[in-house]
């Protein structure tokens, strides 16, 4: 039988797994990672976003000790999102921001797994994370912005 | 980055961004003071009741507690100010009587949320039920119980009947007329940041980092509360994750952390639950509008005469206001010759309202446009040109007594029919059940509804670094106020937009304002900026004029400028006397002198300085064979004056409708017995990315002398035409007018019935005594049953006490996962994504969590000999569907629909199959009877099922099972593989399932693998879902698969719906009567009609779903024959 861990990787850094029945988004925060939010504890709202390896799940549904890959929260992305960070300033993909880190990190997930997507794709792709504020549009916008860029510099790299 | 003078219009990145977007902006959660204590509230679980006993020594004596506060801890008689004199009503706690479900009882603070929660169930109290009020007609009711001492009447918080203009020349005009009653419920703001605090009390003075929209609400109520000076309460300036209204004043949390913390010294955190939230945050205030409407023989509006009652809840807050905003925009928008008034504020045992953009105006507005289309109908004009024609003028005073600058409303209308193309759509060339709908909106900017209202604060100062430092007392809940600010100092003071910073709310730090409401942000605050920038502009040209000896300079790119020379502005800091620690800083009162304020007798005061319109189009498409309506095209058309960002205008006019757009589509709070039904997004439709189109914005601008640099407000006006323009569009697709929001597809379906004139379906129950017993159940319960089982049967509702997990076990083969869950506290866990969400609505509290995801053999997809295939049980959702793609398409497209990207990464098939019910009643902490056993009553047979439950086969549980895959792979013939103690065992889906989302489980037994025969890869397959937004639980799907042979007859055809059973159902006579034919989909709704005659069991407000099933097999039956999915089909 193989045992749960007894820490996880975070954005980098080692922190103690938990008590055994705790969410990832209770070890993040308890641990001082405050990127991921909790907006609704339940899986529903996206708020809580982060990458497990290079999947993007919900932390506040997932528990703590079936995690084994690197964590990565939105403050642990580093220089490979700063284009779709300048992207959600530029395009004002937010408001009040309580969603972002959440929305940053579904968006980078996304482009990750392919840059050539179209509008729609974007929209369904990014339908699990809420927004209160924005009426998503320029969300989609900025997100549809900077998979042309990286489609582009991925194509002229080649 | 662009360069100070012109920062004015320009769309730069908001000042917070990197922040923002890298996760490190505070919020009032994160970073808490370290020793910060946890908060839970007591709160009341009836909706009326005297407390007669009332005793906290247990929760006081659990280790880790360090106070609890109850009304004893509150001097007698102190109450919250709210907006002041009579209006005054509410304590803080709950005094001896509670008057709504949640009403706050009591406060506990200890070291960590478990010690807090036990504490809280340790707290003794004893209830007297009273009769309850919980609706308006239920307490103007004769004998009604009285909330308050009223001096309007009994539960009369406010009444007011009076008119503006000439009533008797209006009624002499009036030659046509419309008329209707129009209903906005509660609506709750849903912030994704919840109410969050953290209270210290420490070195005499009260410390709050508090997730608000204006800390002058919360500092001089606290000060008020506690008896503080203002100067011992600040408010720190942190992030604030939305406020929309809901934080513009102090909320009871608020106190609640404050009063702990100053019984212990500790600070205290007070974070809602999102259910909290939900339930016990003031909402938008429910309106009921009789609104009668009145034009001329040339089609000139002339009478508005309204009766309102509005919902207080069951204390005023800023009701009394909220429902005179609503009355005011009846004589603000067109130029009637008189409106007439009679409302009432009437109290309810129902958590009260609160402020909420738009405030008021969205409830009238509804009513108003509506009957401004039917005016315009009936004298035969088109609804544009009539709004255009009857449109309120520039520089005028309105009958509401608004002295109106500029109002390019007109510019607006004609707008925004180019954009949403209007007449082409309302053309010969038309689609069927397609339509446009229109309306017009306006807004103040601000209000002088307050003392003090008509003033706001700012500072500028500059630093010998050169730096640009804003410092306004108000607090950016999400508006983009702090950078609007930041711009408006760069521009005065030709400074670049980077050497800019804001300090907001912190008091100690800035002077104090009362922060953004009423759409005064911009107005008020920028005003304030601009007036302490230009002062600080002019001092500089002072020094810098000595500086460079000459009297003419200019200030540009942070220098003062004279044609020979320049100075930095950072040089001239030191040369002023009055500088102070390296920073030279202005700060200075604006006073607006065009506000009126309300209460010093002005008849009809002209509470704003200027005033912003709007108009909005939406284009919908309404499927008649389910009812649910697709907004196609949005345009929105703001005279704004001047766009001082127009990126972030453009985002407050997108939110803003896309807020109205929820309200008019799905959202609403569902009560039952005074408690709030659906407490969480996946029961409360919020829009989502794929549920709103694309909104096309465009900005009227042009002159406003009253405003900062000719801006106008644009928080709140954004929100209020979405719903009427779409009301409009559906009738225009339908020619049916709805008068109630919101359009749930139910509501639709059901007038589309009734203008056809449907015969409603008949089920033959007397000819079936199989559902004798059940539907004489069902007939009593109005009749006592529920009474009965809700008052009396509750009491024995089994109740799970919470239990830590203690272990969680990762076996690698199945036989290790068997012998665990030998344990009856063991349970399996897949993704978690039920199990742990259970375990928060305490349905479930297992001490050993089995994760199935080391077992190889049940993440693995194989192909078995004979061609079928075998799913393992821990595969993922994200991995079946691709595995499915090309092979299975119908499963592929069915896991789409489920929830979102990230819980298919996560989410497994046994999890999928194995989830709980979801019923709102059973999910929300009802003690029903699947809850709480069989005492307890159903709450679905009398409370609102329209939208989740069983309309065939329902029994005492009217719960649906929710897997979609349950329903899927059903119709594809699948077996389930369960493994227990004894070996495996295969059953049929339908075989799987004991009831709703229940397993028929033996011991010890777990889901181990889904075996898909052959022929369910080369059958043709269809998956259509109606669901509120996607990724919904299905309100009735449908996975039909057939395979078609040459001559185009079916074979083997299965039709299995979801959302419409307890389990998985298939209509009998239609598997029959489609084996060996090629159908039509008209044979098979005919058929099927039948099915749902014979075999439906529906319940009063679920009839629909059955219609619904009807429409979706037609279109199942239509891809099948074409072989089109879903996906093609809306392209
Ligand atoms: S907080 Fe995790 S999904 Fe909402
Ligand atoms: S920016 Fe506020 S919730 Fe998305």
């Amino acid at each position: 039988m193989a045992e749960p861990g007894a820490a996880l990787r975070v954005d980098g850094d080692v922190v103690p797994a938990g008590a055994p029945g705790e969410t990832l988004l209770d070890v993040l925060r308890a641990s001082g990672s405050f990127a991921a939010k909790q907006a609704c504890g339940r899986g529903e709202c996206g708020a809580c976003t982060v990458l497990v390896g290079d999947r993007a799940v919900m932390s506040c549904t997932m528990l703590a000790a079936l995690v084994t890959d690197e964590v990565t929260t939105a403050a642990g992305l580093g220089d490979a999102a700063a284009d779709l960070r300048a992207a959600f300033a530029d395009h004002a993909a937010f408001q009040c921001g309580f969603c972002t880190p959440g929305q940053v990190v579904r968006a980078e997930a996304v482009l990750r797994e392919s840059v050539d997507r179209s509008r729609d794709e974007v929209v369904r792709e990014m339908s699990g994370n809420l927004c209160r504020c924005t009426g998503y549009r320029q969300i989609v916008d900025a997100v549809c912005a900077v998979a042309q860029t990286r489609q582009c510099s991925r194509e002229a790299a080649r | 980055m662009s360069h100070g003078a012109g920062a004015i219009g320009q769309s730069v990145r908001p000042l917070d961004w990197e922040e923002k977007t890298s996760g490190t902006a505070r919020y009032a959660a994160d970073e808490p003071p370290s020793g910060t204590l946890v908060a839970r509230v007591l709160r009341s679980p009836l909706p009326h009741a005297e407390i007669k006993h009332l005793d906290v020594s247990a929760a006081l004596r659990v280790p880790g507690v360090h106070a609890v506060v109850t009304a004893a801890d509150f001097p007698a008689g102190r109450l919250y100010e709210h907006s002041g004199g009579p209006y005054s009503d509410r304590p803080p706690l709950a005094v001896d009587r509670v008057l709504y479900v949640g009403h706050e009882v009591a406060a506990v603070a200890a070291d960590s949320a478990t010690a807090a929660d036990e504490a809280i169930r340790r707290i003794v109290v004893r209830y007297r039920r009273r009769k309850a009020v919980l609706t308006v007609p239920d307490a103007l009711a004769p004998g009604a119980p009285q909330l308050h001492r009223r001096e309007a009447g009994p539960n009369v918080a406010v009444a007011t009947a009076e008119h503006w203009g000439d009533i008797d020349l209006a009624e002499t005009n009036a030659v046509v007329s419309a008329e209707g009653t129009f209903r906005y419920p509660r609506v709750n703001h849903a912030c994704m940041e919840p109410n969050t605090t953290i209270a210290w009390w420490h070195d005499e003075r009260l410390e709050m980092w508090t997730s608000s929209q204006a800390p002058h609400f919360v500092v001089h109520e606290l000060a008020a509360l506690f008896g503080l000076d203002l100067d011992q309460v600040v408010c720190r300036d942190v992030s604030v994750g939305g406020g929309f209204g809901s934080k513009s004043k102090i909320s009871e949390h608020e106190a609640l952390a404050a009063a702990l913390s100053m019984k212990c010294g500790r600070p205290v955190l007070l974070e809602l639950s999102r259910a909290e939230e939900f339930a016990f945050t003031k909402p938008r205030h429910a309106f009921t509008t009789k609104l009668t409407a009145a034009a001329d023989a040339d089609g000139r509006l002339c009478l508005l005469d309204a009766v309102i009652d509005v919902d207080n809840g069951a204390y005023n807050h800023y009701g009394p206001s909220v429902m005179r905003a609503g009355i005011k925009q009846l004589g603000s928008m067109y130029r009637p010759d008189a409106v007439r008034w009679d409302a009432r504020l009437v109290d309810t045992n129902l958590v009260p309202g609160g402020q909420f953009r738009g405030y008021g105006q969205p409830q009238t507005a509804i009513g108003l446009e509506t009957l401004m289309d039917e005016l315009a109908e009936k004298c035969g004009q088109d609804p544009i040109d009539f709004r255009i024609s009857n449109s309120g003028l520039p520089d005028t005073t309105q009958l509401s007594g608004s002295q109106v600058g500029s109002n390019r409303l007109r510019e607006c209308l004609a707008q925004v029919r180019d954009r949403i193309g209007w007449d082409a759509k309302r053309g010969p060339e038309r689609r069927p059940y397609r339509g446009v709908g229109v309306s017009s909106g306006m807004h103040a900017s601000g209000s002088y509804a307050y003392p003090g209202g008509n003033t706001s604060a700012a500072g500028v100062e500059v630093r010998t670094t050169g730096e640009v430092v804003v410092r306004f007392g108000g607090a950016d809940a999400g508006t983009g106020q702090r950078t609007i600010l930041g711009q408006i100092a760069a521009d005065v003071l030709g400074v670049p937009m980077d050497r800019v910073g804001v300090i907001m709310a912190d008091w100690d730090e800035t002077p104090p304002d009362m922060g953004a409401w009423s759409s005064r942000g911009t107005h008020m605050g920028g005003h304030a900026v601009r007036q302490s920038a230009e002062a600080m502009a002019a001092r500089l040209c002072e020094l810098g004029a000595e500086k460079l000896g000459t009297e003419d300079v200019t200030l540009a790119d942070g220098d003062v400028v004279s044609d020979a020379d320049r100075v930095a502005i950072a040089d001239l800091v030191d040369l002023a006397d009055e500088s102070a620690d390296g920073a030279l800083r202005i700060d200075t009162e604006y006073v607006e002198p065009k506000m009126q304020p309300y209460w010093t007798g002005i008849e009809r005061p002209n509470i704003s300085a200027t005033y912003a319109y709007a108009a909005h189009a939406i284009e919908v498409e309404v499927d008649p064979g389910t009812g649910v309506i697709r907004v196609l095209h949005y345009a929105a058309v703001h005279d704004i004056g001047k766009a001082i960002n127009p990126a972030l205008v453009e985002g407050q006019i997108i939110g803003g409708a896309v807020q109205g757009l929820g309200a008019a589509l799905g959202e609403k709070l569902h009560y039952e017995g005074g408690r709030l039904v659906n407490a969480g997004y996946v029961h409360y439709p919020l829009p989502r990315a794929t549920t709103v189109p694309s909104i096309d914005v465009a900005l009227v601008e042009g002159p406003e002398p009253a405003g900062p640099f000719n801006a106008k407000s644009v928080g709140e006006i954004a929100l209020i035409p979405a719903a009427p323009a779409l009301l409009n569009a559906v009738y225009d697709a339908t020619g049916i007018r709805f008068r109630e929001l919101p359009l749930t597809p139910d509501v639709v379906l059901a007038a589309l019935q009734e203008r056809d004139g449907v015969t409603p379906r008949q089920h033959h129950l007397a000819r079936r005594p199989g559902r004798w017993q059940i539907g004489l159940f069902r007939a009593l319960y109005p009749y006592g049953i529920h009474l009965l089982l809700d008052r009396w049967g509750t009491r024995f509702a089994r109740r799970r006490t919470p239990r830590a997990v203690e272990r969680v076990a990762l076996p690698a083969t199945v036989a290790e996962a068997v012998a665990e869950l030998a344990s009856p506290d063991a349970t399996v866990i897949g993704g978690g994504t039920d199990v742990l969400v259970q375990r928060d609505q305490e349905l479930l509290f297992p001490t050993v969590l089995v994760g199935t995801g080391a077992i190889a053999s049940m993440r693995a997809i194989d192909e078995e000999p004979g061609g079928a295939w075998r799913i393992g049980a821990a595969v993922t959702l994200a991995e079946l569907a691709s595995w499915a793609g090309t092979r299975v398409p119908m499963v592929a497209e069915a896991v789409a629909t489920i929830a979102s990207a990230q819980i298919r990464e996560v989410a497994t098939v046994a999890g999928n199959l194995g989830q709980e019910k979801r019923c709102w009643f059973f999910r929300n902490g009802f003690d029903c009877y699947k809850r709480g056993g069989v005492s307890c009553p159903c709450y679905a047979v009398e409370g609102d099922h329209r939208l989740h439950h069983a309309a065939i086969g329902g029994h005492r549980c009217q719960a649906v099972t929710p897997s979609d895959l349950a329903t899927v792979f059903d119709a594809l013939g699948a077996e389930v593989v369960l493994t227990g103690p004894s070996g495996s065992r295969r059953v049929s889906i339908t075989g799987l399932y004991a009831g709703p989302g229940e397993l028929d489980l033996r011991t010890g037994e777990l889901v181990e693998a889904i075996v898909l025969p052959a022929s369910a890869l080369s059958a043709r397959g269809a998956f259509v879902k109606l669901q509120q937004w996607d990724g919904d639980f299905a309100l009735v799907s449908l996975a039909a698969s057939a395979s078609i042979g040459d001559d185009r007859r079916w074979t083997a055809a299965r039709y299995v719906f979801g959302g419409l059973a307890p389990k998985p159902w298939q209509p009998p006579r239609l598997t029959r009567a489609l084996a060996g034919t090629v159908p039509t989909a008209d044979a098979v709704a005919a058929v099927l009609d039948q099915d749902l005659s014979w075999e439906a069991h529906p319940l009063p407000g679920n009839r629909w779903k059955l219609d619904a099933a009807v429409g979706l097999a037609r279109q199942a039956t239509e891809q099948l024959l074409l072989g089109r999915t879903r996906d093609e089909e809306w392209r």
